[in-house]
C-alpha cells in the first residue's frame, strides 16, 4: 500500500496528560495504575480479594487525571448539554483539535474539507447510566450517547464533511479505526483523516467480568509477558492521530512522525469459543500486513504487542509472532507493550500502541516495556526469535520498521506496520522541484511575528503562558516558530501577535503580555468585521538620508521590491536611487532626487504589503505620492511612473530657486484675499481646516507671513527647495505635458482619493491631463481624506518613510472616523525590520490575515510543532454519584454537588459554581462512626496534630503522602504521638508502621488489629 | 540501550589493580546524632547506613585531607597493588564532583603527589557515574593504540557542605539526609591495554545521558565572590525522583549490558549495584533480581561518596572475584540522569 504520514498526536493516558508527558512516562517506565477514583465507583464496595460473585478481584486500574473536565465555551457547547455528553465525547473533541494544531493547521482551516473522522470505542457506560432512567431521557441526552456521536460531533464541531465514523471491535477498535482511515486515504475518499481511540471507565462492570472470567489481575496492573503476569488491569485513554497521504504531508511540508506502511484485520472465524484469542489468525493477520508493506519479517526491528499479561494471551500471541520471526537472520525482535504503564485501556489500546510506536520511530528509541526483566520464562522468547524490551532500544538511523497489534475479544484482529519518517519529510530540499515548492522571489521582513489566538480573553492568557513555557524550555529557531504559529495558531476572535528575534525574547513578552493587562490590550485585537486597509502615500518633505536603509538590509521582501523600483528608475536617473539611499547621501533633499527616492520608498512598501496579501480598500497619496499610489492601482506601470517622476523631479530642480512654502494655521477663506494680492503665490495644500499651505516667491511668502504674524496666525517655512504647486511651476508645464502625453495612464482599478480632485476618482483616468494639472494645483489632501474617513476604513497605513499622513488625518477624524488604527510600517528614522513586522504584527491583530510565506525567508519556513491549544480545565461536567453497590435512589442526571472523591481536587475548580452541573469536590471529612472509635479518634488526632490540619479535615479516605503530606521526619513523630494516645498498644516500631501508611483508614485498621490482639 | 555490536576482543582493557582512601575512623549514627543533634534511629530506618568516613574532624572542624591526598593515596595503593612502575603511566584520568579547586584542577594535584609529569591528565566533573565515566576514557585512550598503561580515579570530598554549627533539630528531611547520606573518601585504578596484576577484563562500559527535559534530582551548587551569601542550599535533591527513577534506571541498565555483552543473568557472578544508601540499594538490588549473583556493596559502611564508590566496590569484588568469573557494576546520576556500568571477567 502506499505510505500514509502521522502528522499530528495528541493523547491523555493514565498518568500523562499529553503526549509529551506519555513519552517521559515510556521512558521512565512509569506507572500510570493507581486507586480507583471515588468519582467512579466506590471500589471497595466491589472489592472482593477471591472474586466473588458481582465483586472485582482489584481496586486499582489505569485512570485518566481530569475526565471530567471540558471548556465547552470553547466548542460553544451549553453547560446543559456538556452535562448530558458522554465524557467520551467530549474528551475525543478536545484531543481531536489539539492533534490538528499539532499537525501545523489550524483547525479552522479544515473546515469545509472532506477530512475524515475515524473513531474507536467499546465503551458504553455512560449511556448504561444514564438512558436507562427512562422519565429522564431529554433531547441533550440522546445527543450526548451513542458511539456514532463520538465521531460525528469532532466532524460537526470542525465542519468536516468526510467519512465520520465509529468503530466498535472490541478492545482492537481503535487500530481497526486507524486502518479504514488509511484506507479513506489511499481511496482518496478524504486528504486528512483522524484517527482516534477512547476509552473511560465509568462502572466497575468490565473489572467484574474480567474477574469472574479469570483475566483479572489483582494488583489492577497488566504484566505483558512477565513471570509474574497474572491477568489484565482495566486501563483509559483518548488519542488522535492527524494522517496524510506521506506525499501530500510532504508537499505541504508537515512534520512527519512515523509513516503507516501497511495495516491489516481479521477474524478468528468460528474458532475455539468466540472470545477465545486465536494464534493462526493472529499470524495471518500480522503476515497479511507484511505483505500489504512488502515487508520480511527481519526487517521488523520491534512489535509493540497486544500484551495484555495474561498468561494464555502472552502465550498465544509469542507462538503467533514466533511462527513469522523465528527462522529470522540477526538479532531477534524485540516485543513489548504499553499495557505495562497504563493498563489495558481496551477501546483505546489500538491508539495508545500505535502513539507509542510512531513516538519510538519519531525519537529513535523503543522504551523499555515495564515488568520486563522479569521475563516469563515458559514464553522462551529466544527460540520465537523475539526478546522482551528489557531496556530502551536505540534505533540505527535510517529506515526503521515496528509492528503493532491489537486484538479484539470477539476476535477481530489488527495489525499495522510503521516505518520512520524519511529524511527528507522533515524539511523539504530547497529550491527542489518535487517538493512542489517554487520560489516566486525573496520574501521575509526581517522579523518574525509569533501569533495565538483565542476565543476570550482568559483563554489567550492561558495559552500565552503555556507557549512561553514551551518556548522557554527548549532552543529553536525563532524564525520557524514564527512560522509555524502564523499556520495553526489561528483563526479565533482575540487575535495576539508579537515579533520577536529570539526565543528568549519572545518567551519574555509572551509571559509579560499574559500578565499585564495593558499590554496585553495593546499586543491583541477583537476585530469586529472585515479589515478595510486604506494605504496612505506620503509626499515632499517626508524624505531623509538613509531613509529605510536598515529595513532594506534586513528584509529580503523590501529589498526586492526596492531593487525593482531602482531597476525601472536607474535608466532616467543616472544613478541608484538604491545608492543614495544605503550611503545616507544628503542629494535625497534635492527634488530632482527626493521624487524618484520617495516613489522607489513608496513603491517598495505597498509592494510589500501587497505581496504579504494586505488587500488595499482604499488609497490615497499626497502630493508626489500619488504616482506610487497609482502603479498600485494599476493606473501605469512601475518603467513608466518611473520615468515620469524622475522627469517631474529633473524638470522642478531645473527650475530656478528662490520659491518656497509656508504652513499656516488657518482656513484656506481666510487666506484667499492675500494671495489673491500676490500673483507669484498660490495655495500649495489644503491639508485641513486649519491647515493651508501656501507656494511661491519667497519675497512674497515672506509679505505675507508678516501680515498673518500681525494677525496672531501661526506659519511655519517648511524647508523645500521649490515652490510646489505654485505658479513658480509653470516653466515646465509644458516640457513635462509632452512626456506625460507620451505614457498617458488609465483609470485606476482601486479606489483612489485623489488629493488633486479632493475626492474619490469615479472611472476617470489618471492621465497626462490630470498629472500635468497635479503640479501646479493645490493638495486638497484635506478633502480627499475627509472622504476616505467616510468610506469606513479600519486602518490607515502610512506608506512613506515617516509617519505624516497619519498624524494630519488625526486632526480629520469625524465620528465617522473614529476608531481606526495607524500602522507606520516605518515609524521613524531608525525603523528596520522589526517595526515593519509590528506593522504586519498590527494589521493581523486588527483582522487582516496576511500570507505569511511572504514575511519569512525560504530557509525558515520549516513547520516546527508548537504545544497545542490548551483548554480551561475549571467548567466540571460529572452529573451523577459515583456507582454504588447498592441499588442507588438515583441513577439519572444530578445535579448536587455532593463530594463523592478522595483526591482533593477543588483549586482547579474556583469558576464551578455557577453551573447546576458541576460539582465542586472537597476534602472528606471525618465520619461520625470513625470518630466514636477510640483507636481512630487518636490516630486522626496525632495525624492532624503532627501535619497541623484541624481534626475535621483529616478523614479515614485521607492519604497519608498524597493528600496530607506528610514525610518520614513526620512519620516518626507520629508514631510517637499514636503511642502517647493508645497507652494500651505494645511497643511498635516505624518498620511495622511503614507498609501500613497508604491511608488514615488503613493505619488505622492495622492498629485497632494490634490493640485488639493486645486485648486478646 | 542496545547497540548491535559488541566489544571485539582487540579492543578490551583491563584492570591491574585497585586502589582506595577513606579518612580518619569510620563515624557512627550515635555520633553523627551527637553531633547534628539528628534522630538515630531516623537515620536507621530511613537512610540505613551504619558509617561514614569525613575528610573533616567531626569535633573540631578542622579540614585533615584535601580531595588530592586522598586521591593520590588510592592511586598509590592502586599502583602498588597493580605491580606497574609509575613511569609505566601514560595519563591521569579523575572524576569527581567535588573539586578541591576549580583552578588548578584537582588530577594535577594528584599527579604532582604521585610524581607523575610530563603525561596528558584530565578531570571529569562528574556525579556517581564520573568513575564510570573516567573508566571509559581510560579504555578508549589504552585500546586506542596511543597508550598502555594509566590511572583511573574518582573521588569526593562532600564534607565541604558538612555544617556543624547547624541546629538541624527542625529540619525537613531532604536537608537533613545531606548530613547523613554522605560521606568522603578517593579509589582508583590501573587500567592496562594488556592483561597484567590482577587481570580484570573490562568487557563492557555503559555511560549515556537520558536527562533531557528532566529537571535534576540532584543539584550541588557552588558560590563565588558575587553570590557567597546568598541564601540557596547548597546540596539540594529531589528524593522521590530518586527513589522512583533510580531502581528503574538500574535494572534497565543491567539489561542493557547483558543484553550487549550476550550474557545470561546466571552468568553473573558478582553484582556490583548502585551505591545510594544502606536502604535504597538494598531495594534497588532487590529489584536487580540477579540471585545468583554475590553482592558487592559498601555504602552502608563508607556512606556515599560519590566517585570513590565504584572503587571501593571494586576493591571488595577482588577479595572474591577468582578466574572466568565475571562481574556486574550499575551506577546512575540523579543529577541529570545519567545512566553507567560496566562489565568485568577476571582472566
Amino acid at each position: 500500500m502506499k505510505p500514509v504520514a502521522i502528522v499530528g498526536i495528541d493523547c491523555r493516558f493514565p498518568g500523562a496528560p499529553d503526549a509529551g508527558a506519555y513519552w517521559d512516562m515510556l521512558m521512565r517506565s512509569g506507572d500510570g495504575v493507581d486507586k480507583v477514583p471515588g468519582q467512579r465507583w466506590n471500589a471497595r464496595e466491589f472489592h472482593s480479594p477471591t472474586g466473588e460473585d458481582g465483586h472485582s478481584n482489584t481496586t486499582e486500574g489505569g485512570f485518566i487525571s481530569d475526565p471530567d473536565a471540558f471548556d465547552n465555551e470553547f466548542f460553544t457547547v451549553s453547560p446543559r448539554e456538556a452535562a448530558a455528553m458522554d465524557p467520551q465525547q467530549r474528551l475525543l473533541l478536545q484531543c481531536a483539535w489539539r492533534a490538528v494544531e499539532d499537525s501545523g493547521v489550524a483547525p479552522q482551516r479544515l473546515a469545509g474539507t472532506d477530512t475524515g473522522v475515524f473513531v474507536g470505542i467499546m465503551g458504553n457506560e455512560w449511556a448504561q447510566l444514564h438512558m436507562t432512567d427512562y422519565a429522564r431521557v431529554t433531547a441533550q441526552l440522546g445527543s450526548g450517547n451513542g458511539y456514532c456521536m463520538t465521531a460525528n460531533r469532532i466532524s460537526y464541531h470542525l465542519d468536516l464533511k468526510g467519512p465520520s465514523l465509529a468503530v466498535d471491535t472490541a478492545c482492537s477498535s481503535s487500530l481497526v479505526a486507524v486502518h479504514l482511515a488509511c484506507n479513506a486515504l489511499l481511496a482518496e475518499e478524504c486528504d486528512t483523516a483522524i484517527a482516534a481511540g477512547v476509552n473511560v471507565a465509568l462502572t466497575p462492570a468490565l473489572g467484574i467480568f474480567y474477574t469472574q472470567a479469570g483475566l483479572s489481575s489483582p494488583d489492577g496492573r497488566c504484566k505483558p509477558f512477565s513471570a509474574d503476569a497474572d491477568g489484565i488491569g482495566r486501563g483509559e485513554g483518548v488519542g488522535a492521530v492527524v494522517l496524510r497521504r506521506l506525499e501530500d504531508a510532504i508537499a505541504d511540508g508537515q512534520q512527519v512522525y512515523a509513516v503507516i506502511r501497511g495495516t491489516a484485520v481479521n477474524q478468528d472465524g468460528r474458532s475455539n469459543g468466540i472470545t477465545a484469542p486465536n494464534r493462526w489468525s493472529q499470524q495471518e493477520v500480522v503476515a497479511a500486513a507484511y505483505r500489504r508493506a512488502g515487508v520480511e519479517p527481519s526487517e521488523v526491528a520491534f512489535t509493540e504487542a497486544h500484551g495484555t499479561g495474561t498468561v494464555l494471551g502472552d502465550m498465544i500471541e509469542v507462538k503467533a509472532l514466533g511462527h513469522l520471526h523465528s527462522g529470522r537472520s540477526g538479532r531477534p525482535m524485540a516485543i513489548g507493550s504499553v499495557k505495562g504503564n497504563i493498563g489495558h485501556a481496551e477501546g483505546a489500546a489500538g491508539i495508545a500502541g500505535l502513539i507509542k510506536v510512531a513516538l519510538s520511530l519519531h525519537h529513535k528509541v523503543v522504551p523499555a516495556s515495564r515488568f520486563a526483566a522479569k521475563e516469563n520464562p515458559a514464553l522462551k522468547l529466544a527460540k520465537q526469535g523475539l526478546r522482551l524490551l528489557k531496556a530502551p532500544l536505540r534505533l540505527r538511523s535510517g529506515p526503521t520498521i515496528g509492528g503493532l497489534s491489537s486484538f479484539g475479544m470477539g476476535g477481530t484482529n489488527a495489525h499495522a506496520l510503521l516505518e520512520s519518517a524519511p529524511a527528507h519529510a522533515v524539511r523539504p530540499e530547497a529550491g527542489d522541484p518535487e517538493s512542489g515548492h517554487t520560489d516566486s522571489g525573496a520574501a521575509g521582513l526581517g522579523t518574525g511575528v509569533f501569533t495565538l489566538t483565542a476565543p476570550s480573553l482568559e483563554a489567550l492568557r492561558r495559552n500565552l503562558l503555556v507557549q512561553a513555557d514551551a518556548v522557554q524550555r527548549r532552543r529553536t529557531p525563532v524564525g520557524p516558530l514564527c512560522w509555524s504559529s502564523n499556520r495553526a495558531k489561528t483563526g479565533h476572535r482575540h487575535r495576539f501577535a508579537l515579533p520577536a528575534a529570539d526565543t528568549g525574547e519572545l518567551a519574555a513578552g509572551l509571559r509579560e503580555a499574559a500578565a499585564d493587562d495593558d499590554l496585553l490590550a495593546r499586543l491583541s485585537d477583537r476585530p469586529a468585521g472585515k479589515p478595510r486597509v486604506a494605504l496612505l502615500f506620503t509626499g515632499q518633505g517626508s524624505q531623509y538620508p538613509a531613509m529605510t536603509a536598515r529595513l532594506y538590509r534586513q528584509s529580503p521582501l523590501y529589498r526586492r521590491f526596492l531593487d525593482e523600483a531602482d531597476t525601472a528608475l536607474a535608466p532616467h536617473t543616472g544613478g541608484s536611487v538604491r545608492e543614495k539611499l544605503l550611503s545616507g547621501d544628503e542629494a535625497v533633499h534635492r527634488t530632482g532626487w527626493t521624487q524618484p527616492a520617495l516613489f522607489a520608498v513608496e513603491y517598495a512598501l505597498a509592494a510589500s504589503l501587497t505581496e504579504l496579501g494586505v488587500r488595499p480598500a482604499l488609497l490615497l497619496g499626497h502630493s508626489v505620492g500619488e504616482y506610487a499610489a497609482a502603479v498600485l492601482a494599476g493606473v501605469f506601470p512601475l518603467q513608466d511612473a518611473a520615468r515620469l517622476i524622475t522627469a517631474r523631479g529633473a524638470l522642478m530642480e531645473e527650475l530656478p530657486e528662490g520659491g518656497g512654502m509656508l504652513a499656516v494655521r488657518a482656513p484656506l477663506t481666510e487666506l484667499t484675499e492675500l494671495v489673491d494680492t500676490e500673483p507669484l503665490v498660490g495655495v500649495g495644500a489644503v491639508n485641513g481646516p486649519q491647515a493651508t499651505v501656501l507656494s511661491g516667491d519667497l519675497a512674497a511668502l515672506e509679505r505675507i507671513e508678516d501680515e498673518l504674524r500681525g494677525r496672531g496666525v501661526k506659519t511655519r517655512r517648511l524647508e523645500v527647495s521649490h515652490a510646489f504647486h505654485s505658479p513658480l511651476m509653470t516653466p515646465m508645464l509644458d516640457r513635462f505635458a509632452a512626456l506625460a502625453d507620451e505614457i498617458g495612464g488609465g483609470v485606476p482599478t482601486l479606489p483612489v482619493y485623489s488629493t488633486l480632485r479632493g475626492r474619490l476618482l469615479e472611472a476617470e483616468p489618471m492621465d497626462a491631463k490630470y498629472w500635468t494639472e497635479h503640479i501646479s494645483a493645490p493638495v486638497l489632501f484635506g478633502d480627499a481624506m475627509t472622504r476616505l474617513l467616510e468610506a469606513g476604513p479600519t486602518h490607515l497605513v502610512e506608506v512613506g518613510p515617516r509617519p505624516v499622513l497619519t498624524r494630519m488625518a488625526r486632526t480629520l477624524r469625524t465620528v465617522a472616523g473614529e476608531g481606526v488604527h495607524t500602522v507606520a510600517p516605518v515609524p521613524d528614522e531608525e525603523a528596520d525590520g522589526r517595526a515593519f513586522a509590528e506593522a504586519v504584527a498590527a494589521l493581523f491583530r486588527g483582522g487582516v490575515d496576511p500570507n505569511w510565506d511572504k514575511a519569512y525567508p525560504e530557509e525558515e519556513r520549516v513547520a516546527q510543532r508548537l504545544v497545542p491549544y490548551a483548554f480551561s480545565d475549571t467548567q466540571r461536567f460529572w452529573t451523577r454519584t459515583p456507582v454504588r453497590a447498592v441499588a442507588p435512589a438515583d441513577l439519572g442526571v444530578v445535579t448536587d454537588d455532593a463530594a463523592h472523591t478522595v483526591r482533593p481536587y477543588a483549586q482547579k475548580q474556583s469558576a464551578a459554581s455557577g453551573h447546576g452541573a458541576v460539582r465542586t469536590a472537597v476534602l472528606p471529612s471525618a465520619g461520625e462512626d470513625q470518630a466514636a472509635d477510640p483507636v481512630a479518634r487518636a490516630v486522626i488526632e496525632a495525624v492532624a496534630e503532627v501535619g497541623g490540619y484541624a481534626p475535621d479535615e483529616v478523614s479515614a479516605l485521607s492519604l497519608l503522602y498524597e493528600d496530607l503530606g506528610f514525610d518520614s521526619v513526620m512519620v516518626m513523630e507520629l508514631k510517637d504521638r499514636i503511642q502517647e494516645r493508645l497507652s494500651g498498644l505494645e511497643e511498635i516500631s516505624v518498620q511495622d508502621l511503614l507498609p501500613r501508611l497508604s491511608s488514615v483508614g488503613d493505619l488505622v485498621g492495622y492498629l485497632q488489629d494490634r490493640t485488639d490482639s493486645a486485648v486478646a | 540501550m542496545q547497540s548491535p555490536e559488541q566489544a571485539s576482543s582487540p579492543s578490551v582493557a583491563h584492570l591491574a589493580g585497585v586502589g582506595t582512601a577513606l579518612p580518619g575512623d569510620p563515624v557512627d549514627n550515635a555520633m553523627l546524632a551527637r553531633t547534628l543533634g539528628v534522630n538515630e534511629e531516623w537515620i536507621d530506618v530511613f537512610i540505613g547506613t551504619r558509617t561514614r568516613h569525613f575528610a573533616r574532624d567531626l569535633v573540631s572542624g578542622e579540614v585533615r585531607w584535601s580531595l588530592a591526598d586522598l586521591c593520590a593515596r588510592a592511586g598509590e595503593q592502586a599502583l602498588t597493588a597493580s605491580g606497574l612502575a609509575p613511569d609505566e603511566i601514560d595519563f591521569v584520568v579523575m572524576g569527581t564532583a567535588t573539586p578541591d579547586h576549580l583552578m588548578p584542577a584537582t588530577v594535577n594535584h594528584v599527579a604532582d603527589q604521585l610524581g607523575l609529569d610530563q603525561i596528558p591528565t584530565y578531570q571529569l566533573q562528574s556525579g556517581c557515574a564520573g568513575a564510570v565515566q573516567a573508566l571509559e576514557l581510560g579504555r578508549t585512550l589504552v585500546t586506542g593504540g596511543g597508550h598502555r598503561a594509566g590511572l583511573v580515579i574518582g573521588g569526593d570530598v562532600c564534607s565541604k557542605h558538612l555544617d556543624l554549627d547547624r541546629d538541624l533539630s527542625g529540619a525537613a528531611p531532604s536537608d537533613l539526609v545531606n548530613y547523613v547520606l554522605f560521606g568522603d573518601g578517593a579509589g582508583a585504578a590501573v587500567v592496562t591495554s594488556e592483561a597484567r596484576g590482577e587481570r580484570l577484563a573490562l568487557r563492557g562500559v555503559l555511560n549515556r545521558f537520558t536527562g533531557l527535559g528532566r529537571e535534576p534530582g540532584q543539584v550541588i551548587d557552588w558560590f563565588g565572590l558575587a553570590d557567597r551569601y546568598d541564601d540557596r542550599q547548597a546540596v539540594r535533591e529531589d528524593y522521590k525522583a530518586i527513589e522512583e527513577s533510580v531502581p528503574v534506571m538500574a535494572v534497565e541498565i543491567l539489561w542493557e549490558l547483558l543484553e550487549d555483552l550476550d550474557w545470561s543473568p546466571e552468568q553473573v557472578d558478582f553484582l556490583l549495584p548502585p551505591q545510594l544508601s544502606g536502604r535504597m540499594t538494598r531495594r534497588i538490588t532487590e529489584q536487580l533480581d540477579l540471585p545468583d549473583a554475590v553482592e558487592v556493596s559498601c555504602v552502608a559502611d563508607t556512606g556515599n561518596n560519590g566517585n570513590a564508590l565504584p572503587f571501593l566496590q571494586l576493591e571488595g569484588l577482588l577479595e572474591k572475584i577468582g578466574p572466568g568469573q565475571r562481574a556486574l557494576a550499575v551506577a546512575v546520576e540523579s543529577s541529570k540522569w545519567i545512566k553507567s556500568g560496566f562489565a568485568l571477567e577476571k582472566i
